[in-house]
């Protein structure tokens, strides 16, 4: 509490001045009587005995003084000037002030803007209780990039549960989706099937209503379910009565018994949850991978020792369970990092590209700040003359220089509230549906403080920097001086590390930049191996109830692809089960070659599967590299074929002799038929993360009907006015049926990396405010130094220098400065082009063309900023120069 | 500004804490009090006493009061605070083991 104190007496001090000012001259002049007092009693006459005692006292006001710096009034007295200095002196230049309030504003919007997004998207990318517990549960198979670790088999769950000690509460679900309504009515609705400890886990409750009990999880038991806050409000338009009411979910009723908050979306914005049912037997399955599985800690058990519990438990199911879980091991991932494992280092790499921008910035205000140091080095030196003592100066430019990145962090903080609505509005809904809390995007208490510490951080350093500076007048050469101040030689270091600075910073940003975008150029294109122009894409999902007979299905595909090829304009249409660019994996599958010897299933080969018709690799014209393709005769009847990809064939029959060679799908103990190859076609780029290569194996629709296809027509014009014609010839095989996801191939793909595509947008901006602030730079101190080399440069001229010599000179200043600022950089950009590849999945690569080429660029802009000075110099003729002071 | 050395600094502040430590006194008392107590040695200068009596009161270890003095005139009477009480009890340790120290020092070598 002492300090508090102490804080409240010298408060009360400084606002009570004048009382203060009073007791003191009372207190003095009470001792001085007493002091007259003494004396006389001591035998000496008035007039003594006063002598004596102010003499005794000594000089009063010199100690008044002292009394008033202990009492600490000063330091507040002090501040108080300097800022109303600062305030007077930034309002005197206002060119200087607004050139380097906006600087400073450009650097801390830029970080405040992306700070925003890192905000909502990484730190509180959901808002549940204690999320630092939640985690996901994996299991590790060591195949394939561990991508479908996030799926494990019912039964290794369900062991998990049981057996672990570390975790308080344990759910499973599944993502699904149903038909709801009956007859024409019917529409397909995204629901999760979860088990009842689902949203206990996640510490939500429903708005209204109950979540699912466990009696529910019982199959027949199962015919609730709780809906989304959308769906209430988009479906029954908020029916007071919702609750009690029943839907009807792929031919069953179900009763609705509660409804989410309204921001409710997890795992993926659905819009109802129904009980996870299993029967006994999917309960024993350990051989299909279909739960996800969600988990909360308890309270004192750390990550680590979840993952070291799991990979205990996962050896001792390994040994338990041979035949399914060599292999495997069991792992817990924290929600938090679940779902930004891809797009993480892009945000890391937004956010140091941010810091660069606020680098850059701060050099370029440092250089404007220590040329106007050099106008003030009189001033300096009559302050220091005067009997200022350093950390008095230091003060004074301290708060000189946090008072205007203040002013910048105030303007930065408006500019932010603008700049994050722009930056959440402007890009559209179609981009932003895979990233998820985009909308969360907002300037809140994080962000404000982020930005008022960054804001506090810059002008702290560069008021140091500044005393630094100050601290290096000598005010006795400076006072003798008459002229413009000079500048030192030190000093002019100085100013010219921060120009080769800016020259780093602006090539590491303009590389960056240049990389980001080219990577995005390359996303675009880099769905190779079809043509997506011109294709429709529909996604079709028939209701499980009236479709239980794969014949039925097969026939509703069958006439539907026979009813829409017959329309005039459709060239080509194929069913697929997931089309390229969906941002969603393909199934894999083991499988086995005949006649290679029998592997553990942890070591077995595994390929991605796709199911197609005939026609698919026509529609987006993949090509045909051996063999043959499905043709209509590949039926149910038929002998089982398969169609495999490229990359698989040349990965596991590297002679090329893989046509004709039988592969059985599924587990080593699996009794699938054989699966002759009939043909090979070209490698087609599922999603932007996944190699070019996977290997897939294409098996015809005919053979293994499913009831959600993609259905993909290429047409003569736009795909899009064909959507009316193939749904009237789907309702008329059904009037039920509901197509979704209806876009044209190209808009998906361009979806389907939006979150490349903001990236590329914003570093190209970074880019562009790099290059225009490292120009800026260069200009001012080339500039500067001439004008204080004008002299000289009269003297060259008048003892007979051309113009071109000074030219020369000038310009070599500007291209040594930036020579060395290039040659500094360019390893660095080298090594964080190395990094950017490894970072974005092979997207982006070390391109010496944009290396070389932005180096250029810099050259050339401090080219031009060195040729202005230098004709202002050689323009003014020696005579003029000569008087120049 | 040459400033007094930690040593002669602290020494007064502590001169002062315990002078006042019995009952709260006014400036020139508190001077001669030490006067006397040290058989003149020490001469508490006015220019020393009064900055270092409001820097206390600034750390807050003693507060101040106006009140009435021995010959009826408003003085600025200082008495020792609660946290003054402690700080004195720890300074007057110090001093005591600092001093001893020096002593064994000085008889020793």
């Amino acid at each position: 509490m002492r300090w508090w104190r102490s804080v409240a007496h010298r408060v009360y001090s400084f606002f009570h001045k004048d009382a203060v000012e009073r007791e003191l001259d009372q207190e003095m002049c009470f001792h001085v009587e007493r002091e007259i007092a003494e004396n006389m009693a001591a035998g000496m006459s008035p007039e003594e005995a006063r002598r004596a005692a102010l003499l005794e006292f000594g000089g009063v006001e010199r100690f008044k003084e002292d009394v008033r710096v202990a009492r600490g009034v000063n330091r507040i007295e002090s501040l108080l000037a300097d800022v109303r200095y600062g305030f007077r002196a930034l309002r005197k230049r206002p060119g200087f002030t607004v050139i380097s309030v906006l600087t400073l504003t450009l650097g801390i919007g830029a970080n405040t803007a992306i700070f925003s997004m890192v905000n909502a998207l990484l730190l509180h990318p959901y808002n549940f209780r204690d999320l630092d517990r939640l985690v996901r549960v994996w299991e590790d198979r060591g195949i394939d990039e561990g991508f479908d670790a996030r799926y494990m088999a019912a039964a290794d769950a369900e062991d998990l549960r049981t057996n672990s000690q570390v975790f308080e509460k344990f759910a499973t679900y599944r993502m699904q989706s149903f038909s709801m309504g009956t007859g024409s009515e019917m529409q397909p609705v995204l629901g999760g099937k979860v088990s009842a400890e689902f949203f206990d886990v996640l510490g939500v409750s429903p708005a209204s209503g109950r979540v699912f009990t466990a009696t529910e999880g019982q199959t027949g038991l199962d015919q609730v379910a709780i809906v989304s806050y959308g769906f209430w409000q988009g479906r029954f338009g908020g029916d007071p009565a919702m609750l009690g009411k029943t839907i009807s979910l792929n031919g069953r009723v179900s009763t609705v018994v509660g409804i989410m908050p309204k921001d409710f979306d997890y795992p993926v914005p659905v819009e109802l949850w129904v009980p996870l049912a299993l029967s006994p037997e999917e309960k024993r399955d350990r051989t299909q991978l279909t739960e996800s599985a969600l988990a909360r800690l308890k309270p004192e058990v750390s990550v680590a020792a979840a993952r070291a519990a799991m990979a205990g438990l996962s050896h001792r199911m390994e040994q338990d369970y041979p035949k399914t879980n060599s292999g495997r091991i069991a792992t817990v991932l924290q929600l938090r990092n679940e779902l930004y494992m891809f797009t993480l280092p892009l945000f890391l790499l937004l956010q140091i590209a941010a810091g660069f921008v606020l680098l850059l910035a701060c050099a370029n205000l440092a250089n404007l700040v220590f040329a106007r140091m050099i106008g003030r080095q009189r001033e300096i030196a009559l302050r220091a003359a005067l009997g200022a003592s350093r950390g008095r100066l230091g003060q004074l430019f301290l708060s000189e220089t946090v008072l205007f990145s203040f002013v910048a962090g105030v303007v930065a903080v408006a500019a932010s509230f603008a700049s994050v609505r722009a930056l959440r509005t402007s890009i559209p809904a179609g981009w932003t549906k895979w990233v998820p809390g985009w909308d969360g995007i907002r300037v809140d208490g994080n962000v404000l403080a982020f930005t008022v510490l960054i804001a506090l951080g810059v002008g702290v350093i560069l008021g140091l920097a500044t005393m630094f500076h100050a601290s290096q007048v000598e005010p006795n050469k400076a006072l003798k001086e008459t002229g413009a101040g000079t500048v030192a030689p030190g000093k002019r270091r100085v100013r010219s590390a921060l120009v080769v600075a800016q020259v780093i910073f602006a090539l590491v940003l303009l590389v960056c930049a240049g990389l980001t975008i080219q990577g995005f150029v390359r996303l675009a294109s880099i769905y190779q191996g079809f043509e997506p122009a011109s294709v429709l894409r529909i996604e079709i999902s028939l209701p499980e109830k009236t479709y239980a007979d794969s014949v039925k299905v097969a026939n509703f595909y069958q006439e539907l692809l026979r009813g829409s090829s017959s329309l005039a304009g459709v060239q080509h249409i194929g069913l697929v089960t997931n089309p390229p660019a969906s941002n969603v994996d393909n199934d894999t599958t083991y499988f086995k070659i005949e006649g290679q010897p029998a592997l553990k299933t942890s070591e077995m080969p595994s390929a991605d599967l796709q199911i197609a018709s005939p026609d698919f690799f026509e529609t987006l014209k993949i090509p045909l590299v051996a063999g043959r393709i499905f043709l209509d005769a590949d039926n149910a009847d038929a002998a089982r074929v398969a169609v495999i990809s490229r990359g698989m064939a040349s990965r596991f029959w590297p002679k090329g002799d893989a046509l004709g060679h039988r592969i059985r799908l599924g587990a080593q103990d699996s009794t699938e038929t054989w699966l002759t190859i009939v043909g090979v076609v070209g490698d087609v780029r599922q999603n932007w993360w996944n190699p070019a290569s996977r290997p897939v194996i294409y098996r015809p629709f005919a053979q293994s009907p499913q009831r959600s296809m993609n259905v993909l027509a290429r047409t003569v014009s736009d795909p899009m006015g064909f959507v009316a014609a193939v749904r009237d010839v789907a309702r008329r095989e059904d009037p039920g049926i509901a197509l979704r996801g209806v876009n044209t191939l190209e808009e998906e793909i361009a979806d389907s990396i939006a979150i490349v595509r903001i990236m590329g947008i914003l570093m190209g901006v970074f880019g562009a405010v790099a290059l225009a602030l490292s120009s800026i730079g260069v200009y001012g101190v080339l500039s500067e130094s001439v004008a204080q080399r004008t002299h000289e440069i009269g003297i060259r001229l008048a003892l007979g220098a051309t113009p071109g010599d000074l030219r020369k000179m000038i310009l070599g200043q500007a291209l040594t400065l930036t020579g060395i600022g290039l040659a500094i950089a360019l390893p660095i950009s080298w090594a964080i082009s190395r990094a950017m590849a490894s970072l974005i999945f092979g997207v982006v690569s070390v391109d010496f063309a944009i290396l070389a080429g932005f180096s250029a660029l810099l050259l050339v802009v401090a080219l031009g900023a060195g040729y202005l000075p230098a004709r202002r110099a050689i323009g003014v003729g020696p005579m003029i120069s000569l008087r120049y002071e | 500004m040459s400033k007094p050395t930690d040593l002669v600094q602290g020494t007064l502040d502590l001169l002062i804490l315990k002078t006042i430590a019995l009952e709260p006194m006014h400036g020139w008392a508190i001077a001669r009090r030490i006067r006397q107590v040290s058989k003149e040695v020490l001469q508490v200068n006015q220019g020393a006493l009064y900055p270092a009596l409001h820097r206390l009161e600034q750390q807050g270890w003693i507060e101040a009061e106006w009140g009435e003095s021995e010959n009826n005139r408003r003085a600025k009477y200082y008495s020792l605070t609660k946290s003054g009480k402690k700080y004195l009890q720890s300074e007057q340790a110090n001093w005591e083991r600092l001093s001893a120290a020096i002593g064994l020092v000085l008889k020793r070598a």
